[in-house]
């Protein structure tokens, strides 16, 4: 993590880990790469929160590209679907 | 795999099983594909990725841009559940469901968690599953994603 980039106070947990990761994590800190193991830790969630939001605005600038009325044609067939297998209809209609 | 739950609230939605034919074309970046799943999500609605039917997904859309990513996208929707093919017993079940059904392993394991856990599967290719859901002792729940209009 950026020094500073995180005004929030840290948090303790506890957690349990496969060796090699652990050992890589204490291998960055020994090179002098990383501070410590929890920054590692800290750094890796950090860095899959931002991959996980840019994919899910990509996905949501698709969904913008949509056509409105045939998803809504889709959802009331999916739904039709759903009632002839005795399910509960998607509540996205 | 997926198990079915009592429900904790008044309601909760049956989980969706996704098949390989939809995560191809979200990999593929179908606007209206996408924005049907992102209406599920936004209601609530659970959406299971099975890991195989990715992984068969990706295997279609090789060379596309982005299909790993929008995949990704999906799978940190709100609702969205990626199941992994976890142990041996997993492995035993998908491979049976292989040989009864002759479905590649991709959609094997959507067949298997569908099986296991009682719950639809949404796909666009509804022929493709008419005889391995009839090999299954008990028929799976297919629910074909389509324009009725088209």
């Amino acid at each position: 993590m950026i020094p500073g980039m995180s005004g929030d106070r840290k948090a303790r947990i506890t957690i349990t880990v496969d060796p090699g990761v652990l050992e890589y994590a204490e291998h960055l800190v020994a090179t002098g790469k990383a501070t410590s193991v929890a920054a590692v830790f800290n750094d890796a969630i950090a860095e899959k929160r931002i991959t996980d939001q840019r994919a899910l605005a990509l996905l949501r600038e698709r969904a913008r590209q949509a056509d409105p009325e045939r998803v809504a044609r889709m959802m009331r067939h999916v739904n039709r679907q759903l009632a002839e297998h005795g399910f509960p209809a998607a509540s996205g209609e | 795999m997926v198990s079915q739950q009592r429900p904790v609230s008044d309601f909760t939605p049956t989980p969706y099983i996704l098949d390989t034919s939809v995560l191809t074309d979200v990999a593929r970046g179908d606007a209206d594909v996408i924005g049907l799943l992102q209406d599920f999500d936004r209601a609530g609605q659970t959406l299971v990725v099975p890991a195989l039917a990715a992984a068969g997904a990706l295997l279609d859309g090789r060379g596309t841009p982005d299909a790993q990513a929008l995949l990704a996208g999906l799978a940190a929707f709100e609702h969205a559940v990626v199941a992994p093919l976890d142990g041996i017993a997993q492995s035993a079940k998908l491979v049976d469901t292989m040989a009864v059904t002759g479905l590649d392993i991709h959609d094997a394991h959507a067949a298997a968690i569908a099986d296991v856990s009682v719950c639809p599967i949404l796909t666009l290719r509804g022929g493709k599953w008419q005889r391995p859901s009839r090999a299954l002792d008990n028929p799976l729940r297919i629910i074909e994603i389509a324009d009725p209009d088209e």
